[in-house]
């Protein structure tokens, strides 16, 4: 115990509560072991990438057809990812998916179409066969999340993890604050799970207010933060992910409304997609976003959505579904004055995201072994913040394995937790709570709106070796105003973690994108400089650790070969009769 | 103590004091812990505290069990006027 910390001991910390953290939670909790989650949100009821429902969930059924196996969408993933994939743990995720769909069914979320009484299956996404479940999943979250509470795990809510408690490479646990109380907590753990999604606010878009964004803007790259300084390794991280959005509102929604049979014309009226790809509004988003940002660099903007041509029942359905992507889509046009019937939509290219561009199965964060584990022994990590991901199938399927994962390697760890370096501990919260009221410091949101113009500017969608080495030195030189952050009031010393975590991951993108000397996955990496794809000598992954200066250090590993391959879980002066805290082989 | 919010940043989340019923579901569900509402007193209303930090996402409007809360853009989402080539980079 220590005076004014509050002191947990647990089995597994989860950290991010949304569908990967929750399904990690569970097989630990169904081990009978003590799990804590600490969640910046207030209940487990919702997705934390898109904060409500869910109306699709990819998985591989075992239903009869060939395309219905592991084996055949695992032959086509070399192409799905442009050759950028780690196959030992995709095949592991791909492999599982059966079994964690039933799991799920068996927690009360019903998949099944009820007018049908079956499954209803759909080929989207550019996918070899119809993988997609479309459902009702108003309630997915709900029902994963009381089965997290009836486990009972401890859920502390609006609190974030600072730091990562790490010994000789070994995690055992994080440092935390309560934003609401400002209570301190050090939670010592025999395992850690990442589990908190992507990265945004860290580029501009057309309304420049930093929350409008596509995906959650709440997600600000903690798990890759945190992990980066514990020394863990991160991969694809200069992959990005834009999509089209109505101008002035980044909402989720306009690509649905495209595969229901929309055009886009530009500002002389011409359907220009077919000069792209031979599909038209079908190609893939990245190919719809490249297009579009073509066609503005061209000079044929505004681009706009037409769907005046659509039969009146297609109209229908889309006026009922609009808000499934975005509860406050409809209200957005309604207050705009404008009719997707009647009138041209005016669209934009959105703020980016790091977040598996687009692409399934091809992750940008944490790099993990198959059973989940980073390059930092007892850390996981899986969802959006892990190196395959796939959307709230992906989240589930990794989650749970790192949670199988996770129990595996504490049933194999002996001895007692290490000590909480106290000195160590109360220095990090002081000089994260410096930040309170400081005098003529900066404030957090002038220093994130500089991290976003720069990316706007150089890290974007047309990238440069000029341009990525202006870019940072600038995000170098806002690495020294991190401890000049201002915050007024508790809420905000946790936007300051997430400004500083925000910066990291900008630096550690630029500095990937900087070697990645070829274009991959269209405007996902667009090198002007390198415009074409060279699978000669880039059928790599660039892998980034922490380097002997503290800044990001890249590797680039041959993408034929697991990524665990690459990373030695161990630091070069331990040995096995050493460690105080080892894995007992 | 609740914080107060600014008034002169545009508030999306409007909160009508007819309707509310000083529940705290809305501070309960947000997100992005932009809602404040001091419990176990039924008098005061919730307060939107970080209005400029708002997804805009709707869920205190869904869930408001009153339907006291509505959403409302501001001018610059609703009647936008960036060009939208100053948001694709600029090439050295």
């Amino acid at each position: 115990m220590r005076a004014d910390w509050r002191t947990i001991d647990t089995d597994l910390l989860v950290i991010g509560g949304g569908v990967a953290g929750s399904m990690a939670a569970i097989p630990a909790l169904e081990a009978g072991l003590d799990v804590v989650v600490c969640e910046k949100g207030r209940v487990l009821d919702n997705c934390g990438s898109v904060g409500c429902g869910v109306d699709h969930y990819l998985t591989v059924m075992e239903s009869g057809p060939e395309w219905d196996t592991p084996e055949f969408l695992l032959r086509h993933l070399p192409q799905l990812t442009d050759g950028i994939v780690d196959m030992a743990v995709a095949s592991r995720v791909i492999h599982e998916m059966p079994r964690i769909l039933r799991k799920i069914e068996g927690m009360g979320v019903d998949f099944k179409d009820p007018r049908t009484g079956d499954y209803s299956r759909h080929r989207s996404f550019g996918l070899p066969g119809a993988y997609h479940i479309n459902f009702d999943g108003t309630d997915f979250k709900r029902k994963i999340g009381k089965h997290v509470r009836a486990g009972k795990a401890t859920v502390l809510m609006r609190t974030m993890a600072v730091q990562l408690l790490v010994e000789e490479n070994r995690a055992y646990g994080a440092l935390a604050f309560n934003f609401r109380t400002g209570e301190w907590i050090a939670i010592r753990a025999k395992a850690v799970a990442l589990t908190a999604g992507d990265v945004n606010r860290l580029s501009e878009n057309a309304s420049g207010l930093a929350f409008d964004s596509w995906h959650f803007p709440y997600n600000t790259g903690d798990a890759q933060a945190m992990a980066f300084r514990a020394g863990a390794a991160l991969t694809n991280m200069e992959f990005t992910e834009a999509t089209l959005t109505p101008k002035g509102f980044s909402a989720q929604g306009l690509n649905a409304v495209v595969s229901m049979g929309a055009y886009f014309l530009n500002k002389h009226g011409e359907r220009f997609m077919f000069r792209y790809d031979e599909k038209g509004e079908n190609a893939r988003r990245a190919v719809l976003a490249d297009a579009v940002i073509n066609e503005y660099l061209l000079g044929n903007g505004p681009i706009y959505l037409d769907c005046r041509h659509l039969p009146e029942e297609e109209l229908d359905h889309m006026e009922e579904t609009l808000q499934v992507d975005r509860y406050t889509l409809p209200a957005f046009y309604r207050q705009k004055g404008v009719s997707f019937r009647t009138d041209l939509i005016e669209v934009s290219i959105s703020e980016l995201s790091i977040r598996r561009s687009g692409v399934y199965f091809r992750g940008s964060g944490l790099a993990v072994d198959t059973t989940g584990e980073t390059s930092v022994e007892g850390l996981f990590a899986a969802g959006d913040c892990a190196s395959v991901s796939g959307g709230i199938a992906g989240a589930a399927v990794l989650g749970h394995i790192a949670g199988e994962g996770a129990v595996v390697r504490m049933r194999a760890t002996y001895g007692a937790r290490p000590d909480i370096d106290w000195a160590d501990a109360e220095r990090i919260r002081a000089e994260a709570e410096a930040a309170l009221g400081r005098a003529g410091g900066m404030p957090w949101k002038a220093f994130e709106g500089t991290i976003r113009r720069t990316v706007s500017d150089y890290v974007g969608v047309r990238r440069s070796e000029r341009g990525l080495r202006l870019a940072l030195e600038t995000l170098a030189a806002l690495a020294v105003k991190e401890g000049e952050l201002a915050a007024s009031d508790l809420h905000g010393l946790m936007r300051v973690q997430e400004s500083r975590n925000i910066r990291l991951n900008t630096e550690i993108m630029a500095t990937a994108a900087l070697a990645r000397t070829e274009t991959r996955t269209r405007s996902a990496h667009r090198r002007v400089d390198h415009p074409e794809p060279d699978n000669e000598n880039w059928r790599k992954f660039v892998l980034v650790e922490k380097g002997p200066d503290g800044r990001p250090s890249v590797r680039a590993i041959d993408a034929g070969r697991p990524l665990a391959d690459s990373f030695a879980r161990r630091s070069q002066s331990q040995t096995e009769g050493s460690l105080p805290y080892a894995a007992g082989l | 103590m609740l914080p107060v919010s600014d008034p002169s940043v545009h508030n999306p989340i409007q909160i009508d004091p007819e309707l509310c019923i000083r529940c705290n579901l809305c501070d309960w569900i947000c997100p992005g812990d932009i809602i404040y509402k001091e419990e176990n007193n039924k008098q005061t209303m919730p307060v939107v505290a970080y209005p400029d930090e708002c997804w805009y996402c709707g869920l205190c409007e869904s869930t408001c069990p009153t339907d006291a809360i509505t959403v409302v853009f501001p001018e610059r989402m609703l009647r936008n006027q960036t060009d939208v080539v100053t948001l694709l980079g600029k090439v050295v």
